[in-house]
């Protein structure tokens, strides 16, 4: 079976690393972009099964990204994984989430992982996602 | 010109959150986005004799910018306001224009420049460092400093202080962006000394008269746009006069048009915006002609 992409979108190359070895140990093709903006160009370059990603971001924060993904028939149906230090409260709570979702079926992220996290819990959290 | 995104560089003594939220106002001027910067200045966590590289150091001031970065993302965010953060160990001007460079930001907010006079003259403040090399519009915050002004509403009285140059019409269109959000804008030219000096009443008077009709032409061209507008003319040397005048008329902030005068020029005999962007009490909006391309 072919291993799964999974899309790793964070600044912190730090977290970057982290995450890379996790995605790496399980068996899974790590993609990298630094921001919301080159995340969504990897995006439409080559789809990942999966994205990982962070909120606060330079550029294109991971609210504006999520949004197009989850408003985009292209995408909607890729899987993602908030990992961030930014609260679930203040996540959902966005106006302009909120205010740019009103009227569309989006739904809450798949699975919302505040920073951070033990290895083996994100490892879990990406298994539990695609397989 | 619309202020849709606002850089917001702080060291966090200067500059924090307070200071963030009297800038809020520009939602109902378009704002959208807000990017933060910390940056670290390299001697911070430089390699000291016997000691290496200070990595823990510089992990520790990252974390702890990051901390503070996304306690007020968390805050923005629910206010439904885009936000991104920069945290750079760098140098602070080179990295300033660096992120100017990848995010475009509309204004650049920075605190008053920490130098002592001794350094400006050498390697010039912030300030000076920057409208320099950027030609972003540049507000320099007063935020927490002994008794510098700073009220809720940031723009709701501004003095417009103009020299009548080209810089200053870029600067009167910038206004015309702030409408929704001023609620009158005093507008002062200062005729300087030396053009008063060894004239009679009557040609003094007539100078007045004169600089008096352009500023109220200009006012009927802001009033034209919504903004309520009142024209002040004042004698004397310009930095003095306009702080005046700030105070007279109870300025929030004060917007300036900013020079193009040779480094080496400005560092030795200084420049009006410039000096009273580092000396004046009052938040100053330093705005430069743009250049195309």
């Amino acid at each position: 079976m072919m291993s799964k992409k999974v899309l790793v979108v964070d600044d912190d190359p730090d977290v970057r690393s982290f995450v890379l070895t996790v995605l790496d140990e399980n068996r899974y093709i790590p993609l990298v972009a630094q921001d919301g903006v080159e995340g969504f160009e990897m995006i439409e370059k080559d789809p990942p099964d999966l994205v990982i990603l962070d909120v606060l971001m330079p550029r294109g924060s991971g609210i504006r990204l999520y949004h197009k993904m989850k408003t985009s028939d292209k995408y909607k149906r890729i899987p993602i994984i908030m990992f961030t230090g930014i609260a679930l409260k203040s996540f959902l709570k966005s106006q302009k989430v909120l205010d740019e979702f009103k009227g569309m079926e989006v739904p809450e992220p798949e699975i919302y992982l505040e920073k951070p996290v033990d290895p083996e819990e994100l490892a879990a959290a990406v298994k539990k996602q695609i397989g | 010109m619309e202020i849709k995104k606002i850089l917001f560089v702080t060291k966090f003594e200067k500059l924090c959150y307070n200071a963030l939220t009297s800038l809020l106002v520009l939602r109902k001027a378009s704002l959208e986005h807000l990017v933060f910067l910390n940056v670290i200045e390299k001697d911070k966590v430089a390699m000291k004799r016997g000691r290496g590289y200070l990595k823990d150091e510089a992990v520790k001031l990252k974390e702890m910018a990051n901390i503070r970065f996304i306690d007020w993302a968390e805050n923005l965010f629910e206010m439904g306001l885009e936000v991104g953060a920069h945290i750079k160990i760098s140098s602070f001007i080179p990295e300033i224009l660096k992120v100017v460079k990848q995010e475009s930001p509309d204004l650049i907010v920075i605190g008053r420049s920490g130098k002592g006079p001794l350094e400006q003259l050498y390697a010039g403040s912030d300030v000076s460092e920057l409208t320099r090399q950027t030609d972003v519009p540049i507000l320099v915050f007063k935020h927490l400093e002994g008794d510098n002004i700073v009220p809720e509403q940031l723009f709701d009285r501004p003095l417009f202080a103009t020299n009548w140059s080209e810089t200053n019409k870029t600067a009167v269109e910038y206004i015309k962006g702030l409408k929704n959000v001023i609620g009158e804008v005093h507008l002062v030219h200062v005729v300087k000394e030396r053009v008063l000096k060894g004239k009679d009443t009557h040609e003094v008077q007539k100078i007045r008269k004169t600089e008096r009709k352009r500023l109220e032409s200009l006012c009927g061209e802001l009033e034209h746009v919504g903004i309520k507008a009142r024209a002040h003319v004042y004698a004397g040397e310009p930095q003095d006069e306009i702080e005046k005048a700030a105070k007279e008329y109870q300025a929030s902030i004060i917007i300036l048009g900013s020079s193009d005068k040779a480094a080496i020029v400005e560092r030795w005999i200084g420049s009006v915006s410039k000096n009273i962007a580092d000396n004046s009490i009052y938040p100053c909006l330093l705005i430069r002609k743009r250049h195309s391309g």
